[in-house]
């Protein structure tokens, strides 16, 4: 092997190291919600000695014990900050990562495998606040976050809308020219489907779209790429190829910030799911009650109840606060139209 | 002589016009300045904001060069095609640079809105049919040693393969002349309207590759007829990395730009030139 690329690897095995710091103290944060109080001595001793009594090559005892006091003394010190934990589905660098960013800054943002566990953190409290897509402006409604968000008793309290630009990613040190394959969820490469046949790169499907980025970076298979986020590129030490590769000009994920308790600050948007009873007229009724009220909707979708085929769940955003009275009419005149009315939230429109 | 059957002008046929990202070559006067090779971000954001303001129409500079010796600067590759969408997207400019490869052909389709085919692979017939298969116009130079017939062949090769958007360009053959680098062969330019219906432009940069001269062929390639000129552009011609000594610097290339429009306007007033 030349300098060169021992050195290459080096910063390659350096940046995953950070990696897993990180992910380790992301570990202790969430520990914390599940604890009395940060620190645990006997725990902490657990942890140095398990190591110190671990298999290594070169790392003598000390170096181990020192390093990993530091590693727990910092994990400590996080714990105490006590900064908010915002879970979202998808490896971190995916979009909900990118979208965690912007709603919720200077925060923890937990990668979790499924929307139903992001729901299920925040309803248990292991997580602060949840960040979740509810609608892609290409694709339509996402089905399962919109059925957690029928079937959860969480409060919706903030919302962003996310321009989603994929990137082509790859390791800098392969050529560009030899790539021949492309990771990413089906979603990102159905969207990019005439950059890949222009070019002539087989799209191969994958969980996760920061997860495929995270695999290129790791494994290093030949002649691969992913489409992901730029924030995948940075988080993975990728190098991006190509920016918005994606076919459509206007591409965004609007996603919804959801918490266990509703947002205490008066809000200009508010979002409510109903069931109307099978009778005619009776959608009809209830959105003649908003039109006289004059209150703007901004989003009316109707998804199928899975229980009960043949019936739907209306879901209806509108802008406007829940203080409001004209608004706290109209909601009580909705809920005598309709067989289950919930009110998800009122929050700052995006 | 060999059949062009998509390259040669039939009797009363219209003139092709090529539209470059919004600049329709052929039917308006068509200038294209900018760097030799793409050496950072700043100095292109430099020059293109430079030349945008004197009035060019579009945006030249190579990411991949090929050059006499193996050991000169070979251009900035992926890097160059990525600053060059960074200055198109600010200038709006439409980018013109060279392919060289034929791996490459995709790639630089990403980034670039015109594909240049050098004077030294005018008969790369390999990258011909690559880049005759793709959705972007192709600049094709004349080679340095060719003849027109050999050319338009070379322009059958990209039509035949499905692209219908090829300009041709003139920039010098080699002669025993030594005092300039080429020698600008402006007949080329009314001949090729004779032979064609394919727009043609002339590069007297490189015609020439004698900064004093660049202007004077400029306007007179503008008289023979020709429906668009490609210049280098350089705001530190002597600091540039490739083809120093023939760049112009932005204010000049300003005063030169006035000049082009004023032959090009005197052009248009006296009408077909017959003789």
């Amino acid at each position: 092997m030349k300098l060169k690329e021992i050195r290459t690897r080096i910063d390659t095995l350096d940046r995953e190291l950070v990696q897993i710091l990180d992910s380790r103290m992301e570990l202790g944060l969430r520990a914390k919600k599940l604890k009395d109080q940060v620190a645990d001595p006997d725990r902490e001793q657990v942890v140095i000695r398990n190591v110190i009594e671990g298999e290594s090559n070169l790392l003598e005892s000390k170096f181990k014990e020192t390093l990993f006091q530091s590693i727990v003394d910092e994990s400590r010190r996080l714990q105490e900050e006590d900064p908010k934990l915002v879970a979202f589905q998808g490896e971190h660098g995916a979009y909900g990562d990118v979208a965690s960013r912007g709603l919720v800054p200077d925060s923890v943002y937990v990668p979790c495998l499924e929307f139903s566990d992001v729901f299920e953190g925040v309803a248990q409290g292991l997580f602060d606040l949840g960040v979740v897509p509810v609608e892609n402006s290409l694709e339509g409604a996402v089905t399962q976050v919109n059925d957690l968000l029928m079937e959860t008793d969480l409060k919706v309290v903030g919302e962003a809308s996310i321009p989603i630009h994929h990137c082509l990613l790859a390791p800098s040190l392969n050529d560009y020219r030899e790539i021949r394959v492309v990771y990413s969820h089906p979603q990102a490469l159905a969207q990019c489907r005439g950059f890949l046949s222009r070019n002539r790169i087989e799209p191969r499907p994958y969980y996760d779209t920061a997860g495929a980025a995270q695999m290129i970076s790791r494994d290093r298979p030949r002649a691969a790429a992913a489409i992901a986020s730029s924030l995948s590129a940075k988080l993975y030490g990728l190098e991006i190829l190509k920016e918005e590769i994606e076919d459509a000009d206007s591409n965004s994920t609007r996603f919804l910030l959801v918490a266990k308790e509703p947002e205490a600050e008066d809000g200009n948007k508010c979002s409510v799911t109903f069931v109307a009873p099978h009778q005619a007229g009776a959608l009809h009724e209830v959105l003649r009650l908003f039109a006289e009220a004059e209150i703007n909707l901004t989003r009316i979708a109707s998804l199928p109840i899975r229980t009960d085929p043949g019936n739907y769940t209306f879901f209806l955003d509108f802008e406007g606060s829940d203080q409001d009275d004209k608004i706290k009419k109209t909601l009580a005149e909705v809920k005598t139209n309709t067989t289950s009315l919930r009110f998800l939230g009122c929050y700052r429109s995006a | 002589m060999s059949k062009l059957y998509r390259t040669s002008r039939v009797d009363g046929q219209e003139p092709t016009v090529v539209n470059v990202g919004g600049v329709e070559i052929g039917r308006r006067l068509a200038v294209i300045a900018g760097p030799c090779s793409i050496e950072s971000l700043d100095q292109t954001m430099a020059i293109a904001r430079a030349v945008k303001e004197a009035g060019a129409d579009m945006l030249r500079g190579g990411a991949f060069k090929p050059r006499t010796s193996p050991y000169s600067f070979q251009g900035l590759g992926l890097e160059g095609l990525k600053i060059l969408y960074a200055a198109r997207q600010e200038t709006g400019l439409p980018i013109v640079t060279e392919v060289i490869d034929p791996r490459d052909v995709s790639w630089v389709a990403e980034y670039a809105d015109l594909l240049q085919i050098g004077t030294r692979n005018m008969q790369n017939f390999s990258l011909l049919k690559e880049v005759g298969q793709t959705n972007r116009p192709v600049l094709l130079k004349r080679g340095m040693y060719s003849t027109l017939d050999e050319w338009l062949n070379c322009a059958e090769y990209i039509l035949s393969e499905g692209n219908p958007n090829v300009i041709l360009c003139e920039r010098g053959i080699r002669t025993f002349e030594k005092y300039t680098r080429n020698t600008l062969d402006l007949s080329a330019v009314p001949a090729i309207k004779e032979l064609t219906h394919l727009p043609i432009i002339t590069d007297p940069t490189h015609g020439t590759g004698v900064r004093s001269l660049v202007g004077p062929m400029s306007l007179a390639s503008i008289a023979s007829g020709a429906d668009g000129l490609i210049i280098e552009v350089h705001n530190n011609p002597k600091e540039a990395l490739s083809d120093a000594d023939q760049a112009l610097t932005p204010p000049v290339f300003a005063q030169l730009m006035k000049q082009i429009r004023s032959v090009r306007l005197h052009m248009e007033q006296i009408g077909e030139v017959r003789t």
